[in-house]
């Protein structure tokens, strides 16, 4: 379960920001006030346009980056107070993940069970399990650098799954990838809700979002512009289409 | 300690895959010095065998004196004589490469020899460093010919030489062997050791930081329960481990490159293998070690400010420069090991080498550059781990 209460993030302005407005010197928001919650066994889609602070909050839960206030608690661990622990519970893939060209897939998820520190019984349980879902046994040996980005994904899967984490979080994972490679994603979403595991999916993608969603939230300019289930979006939908209804909402904000 | 391990063999495994890596690491090292030094001793001991056997051509205007002199050129068979010379076509000669030395005696120069005057030559050369053995020779020939005249001077005045050397110096030079050693390649080794050990360390540094920041990993790697300061150690050990190694194996190109060279004295080939005892190399690599773990902060640090790979290159390359000038200073004479310079970073440690190769070393002179070396690498590794915490940076252009 996360479970984020009053989150903001602020960031000073970069160089290029104090250009462009010499005059503002306030730190942008890229967070401000978020509140979330996201249940074992649930989908929850994080959608919001590019700049809406998505990316910031997932790498906040994550705990790649502190809060400016607010509180974050992932599988009942405060991340602010107690970083180590929460990223041990927690599997963490972006579509920008890339891997060690040099290292063997074998390699690659061997590192990651030992920096989850990964009994080396369960490991070996893991590892079969993982490499024969996802077909990565034939190629295990050959470095990631001669692999096709399909392959490289399925390796970041296995990564990603190694430690058996509670907590699962997805930002844009499909991004460039091709629709067979993209649907192993979506499948491995799907199979982690049914395990009972918490899932956290930012996407753009409106075709996604309808297919695995439970919960949903859209973010705009570092506020949320609707949280709710699913369902209840769908039922208060003023729009003929998922993706105009997201339109429709982000413009009403940024009015 | 255990995640450190993992994160250092996981680094170390990727580092020696990077042929990049190997090749300064290993290959420039093991093969390039050897080959350079064996084929610039071979040029070099050549050209100066051919500038000693050479037949030197040598102008004369000897305005009908100096028969002598004329008579001693012509009985050595690696000189060619070429009579009344006027001096536009000396210079021509000269410009054409085509003559070594040039005599032009004064008209009256046979008169005021035999009255026991001085009399005068002048002698023409070309001073270049390409034709110093040839310009040498010729003035060989003028110094014998000057003894002959003085001797024969003395003996008709039934004097003694004797009565000319007032004062006969004995020169003593009581630097053992490894002290004379140490003044020609003293300075020349730890200058070598210090770039190799630079060099070495570079690549992993700009690969394991820039180069992993650029590839979208370093943030994968965040997100695992390693600590940043975990993650930076284990970084920090792979490129310590890389510049150390370098550096020895340049040692072993070093020597590699030494034995091969056959034309060198064997007292002299005697006294090197001396130097290169089991001790010093390891004096010599324990001074390397702080100097190794400062260029791997600053390296490090320097490379995670970088957006890119090649952003850090276009950082660091030019720090090269900032360790070339101190290493270089201790190559220059007159500067030596004192409780001043033993404070000075890089300059420490090349000028504590050298009092290492000549055994003149003193023990608190030691433990001061062990000390600046160890208090700087603490505050390189120091700056190091707050540049790593911070999020602006690690995040930088993602």
């Amino acid at each position: 379960m996360i479970v984020v209460a009053d989150l903001w993030k602020t960031f000073k302005r970069d160089r290029q920001q104090l250009k462009e407005q010499p005059m503002n010197r306030a730190p942008v928001e890229a967070v401000a006030g978020l509140n979330l919650t996201c249940r074992p066994g649930r989908v929850f889609s994080l959608l919001g346009p590019n700049g809406a602070g998505k990316t910031t909050t997932l790498r906040m839960i994550a705990t790649l980056l502190k809060p400016t206030s607010g509180t974050i608690t992932v599988a009942g661990i405060d991340a602010t107070t107690h970083p180590r622990e929460v990223r041990s519970k927690i599997g963490f893939l972006t579509g920008s993940t890339r891997l060690y060209e040099r290292l063997t897939p074998e390699e690659v998820v061997r590192y990651y069970a030992d920096l989850h520190n990964v009994a080396p019984a369960k490991f070996k349980q893991r590892r079969d399990e993982l490499f024969s879902l996802l077909g990565i046994e034939e190629f295990a040996q050959r470095r990631i650098g001669k692999l096709s980005t399909g392959m490289r994904q399925k390796v970041s899967i296995a990564r990603t799954m190694i430690h058996d984490p509670e907590v699962i979080i997805f930002d844009e994972p499909t991004v460039g990838l091709d629709v067979i490679t993209a649907r192993h994603i979506l499948d491995l979403i799907r199979s982690c809700r049914s395990q009972g595991k918490t899932v956290l999916f930012s996407t753009h993608v409106m075709g996604e979002v309808s297919l695995l969603s439970d919960d949903l939230a859209i973010m705009h300019n570092g506020k949320l512009c609707y949280s709710g289930t699913y369902e209840a979006f769908r039922a208060s939908m003023q729009s003929p289409s998922l993706e105009e209804e997201f339109i429709r909402r982000v413009q009403e904000v940024a009015a | 300690m255990k995640t450190i391990l993992v994160i250092f063999r996981k680094e170390l495994k990727d580092t020696l895959r990077d042929r990049r890596t190997l090749v300064s690491m290993l290959i420039i090292p093991l093969v390039l010095i050897p080959l350079l030094m064996g084929i610039s001793s071979r040029i070099m001991f050549s050209q100066i065998e051919k500038a000693k056997a050479r037949v030197l051509t040598v102008g004369l205007m000897r305005n009908r004196n100096a028969e002598e002199f004329r008579t001693m050129l012509l009985k050595d068979p690696r000189v060619r004589v070429l009579d009344d010379l006027p001096l536009d076509s000396a210079r021509a000669r000269f410009e054409a490469d085509s003559l070594d030395a040039y005599f032009a005696f004064a008209p009256d120069f046979d008169r005021m020899v035999d009255s026991l005057g001085s009399g005068e030559v002048a002698m023409y050369f070309k001073s270049t460093e390409q034709r110093d053995i040839e310009t040498g020779r010729a003035k060989a020939m003028l110094t014998t010919y000057e003894d002959s005249l003085r001797a024969r001077r003395l003996r008709s005045l039934h004097l003694s030489a004797s009565l000319l050397e007032p004062v006969v110096v004995r020169e003593v030079n009581v630097a053992s062997a490894k002290e004379k050693i140490a003044e020609v390649i003293g300075g020349f080794l730890p200058y070598l050791f210090i770039i190799f050990c630079f060099m070495g360390s570079m690549y992993p540094a700009i690969d394991l930081a820039a180069g992993e920041k650029e590839r979208g990993t370093l943030e994968t790697l965040l997100t695992s329960p390693a600590s940043k300061m975990e993650i930076l150690l284990g970084k920090v050990g792979v490129v310590i481990l890389t510049g150390i190694t370098t550096a020895a194996v340049a040692l072993i190109g070093m020597y590699l490159g030494i034995v091969q060279v056959r034309e060198l004295p064997p007292e002299l080939l005697k006294t090197v293998m001396d130097i290169l005892q089991v001790r010093s190399i390891v004096l010599l690599l324990s001074l390397l070690l702080p100097l190794t773990i400062l260029f791997s902060g600053v390296l490090l640090s320097l490379s995670i400010v970088a957006r890119s790979y090649k952003e850090a290159q276009s950082i660091i390359s030019p720090a090269i420069i900032v360790v070339i000038i101190p290493a270089f200073i201790g190559l220059m004479p007159g500067i030596s090991l004192d409780s001043a310079t033993a404070l000075v970073p890089i300059l420490n440690v090349s000028l504590a080498t050298k009092a290492i190769i000549s055994d003149t070393v003193t023990p608190w002179l030691l433990a001061e550059v062990y000390l600046s070396s160890l208090v700087l690498a603490g505050l390189s590794l120091f700056m190091c781990s707050r540049i790593f915490e911070h999020e602006s940076t690690l995040f930088r252009g993602t």
